[in-house]
């Protein structure tokens, strides 16, 4: 079948009004979830386990955050999740791809069974929880967004990050083929941010991080809060932005 | 696939020998139709790629549909 292009252009892929956060309970998510209801969306979230913070959000957005305990790696329960939430707050246009597990071992000393777990919950899960959300939005004739949140791991090395790197860089390409494959339907963007003030480990200690902060020409590491903005602007903004992904981290890497 | 056309305001033309490429029918259009089946029959019908590209016309896709129904 062709891939010609339509004879008029098409329209513009709305704002997203119901969002999907995989990994939304705390960091990064639980900021996104956050953020995307004090802008009005309607927001469901799940991790494994919900902290009380989540839940005070439920608390405080009764009728716009639809929340549950569910692990990204039970595909059955994530999508018997989405189907909780189409029916709580109504079809889900928009999905931000952030559950994940870090690592903090070298490559050499990390277990095969270590190694599948970091492919499975970084890379297999998403990808078949963005299956099944597409499926629902292309059965229901919507446009939608995607976002997925990955790394600067995924375009530059670092010691003891070697399968979280993969399995980040995995999901830079499928973003990429999502947004061709999808035809400008649905809009597949990755924001990759720096390291975090956070994130310091055994590995990545507070000596390799004193050093990306004095190579930063922004002088400091990402936070939370410079993540949002551009999550935002991916969800609800007319931009023609598809198939890319933006590097938060003060120029840090170029 | 009237239906699908429809909700994109475009008609689906009588002849089943009209041209894909000049009715603006592409590829992820035929997936919201596999999909729309799919919810009828309550059954996935996943399918490869190079069985996408033999199909040009409606009549093609019609037959398509019907043969991924009863395999």
């Amino acid at each position: 079948m062709s891939e010609a292009p339509r004879s008029e252009a098409p329209s513009a892929v709305p704002p997203a009004s119901v969002v999907l956060v995989s990994g939304g309970s705390r960091g990064l998510g639980l900021a996104i979830v956050t953020d995307l209801l004090a802008a009005g969306l309607k927001v469901a979230a799940f991790a494994r386990t919900v902290t009380p913070e989540l839940t005070a959000l439920g608390e405080k957005y009764p009728d716009h955050l639809h929340y549950g305990s569910v692990d990204v790696n039970d595909s059955a329960a994530g999508q018997a999740f989405v189907r909780d939430v189409e029916n709580a707050l109504g079809p889900i246009d928009a999905l931000v791809n952030n559950a994940a597990i870090g690592q903090d071992s070298l490559h050499v000393h990390t277990s095969a069974e270590h190694l599948a777990e970091i492919i499975q919950t970084n890379l297999t899960s998403p990808l078949i929880l963005t299956r099944f959300v597409l499926r629902r939005m292309l059965a229901k004739g919507l446009k939608g967004r995607i976002v997925n949140i990955t790394s600067i791991c995924a375009q530059r090395g670092y010691p003891g990050l070697v399968a979280y790197s993969a399995t980040k860089g995995g999901m830079d390409a499928a973003t990429r083929s999502l947004a061709r494959e999808l035809g400008g339907r649905i809009l597949a963007n990755a924001v990759a941010p720096g390291f975090f003030a956070s994130e310091m480990s055994a590995v990545l200690g507070q000596t390799q991080l004193d050093q990306i902060v004095r190579r930063t020409p922004t002088g400091h590491l990402t936070e939370p809060e410079d993540v949002l903005p551009v999550v935002r602007m991916l969800l609800l903004e007319n931009t023609n932005l598809n198939g890319q992904v933006l590097v938060i981290d003060g120029a840090a890497s170029i | 696939m009237g239906e699908v056309m429809t909700a994109q305001g475009r008609s689906l033309p009588a002849e089943d020998t009209a041209d894909l490429r000049e009715i603006g029918f592409r590829s992820l259009d035929f997936s919201e139709l596999a999909l729309r089946v799919e919810d009828e029959l309550g059954d996935e019908l996943n399918f490869d790629a190079p069985g996408l590209r033999r199909i040009a016309t409606v009549g093609d896709v019609l037959d398509f549909i019907e043969q991924l129904q009863s395999a």
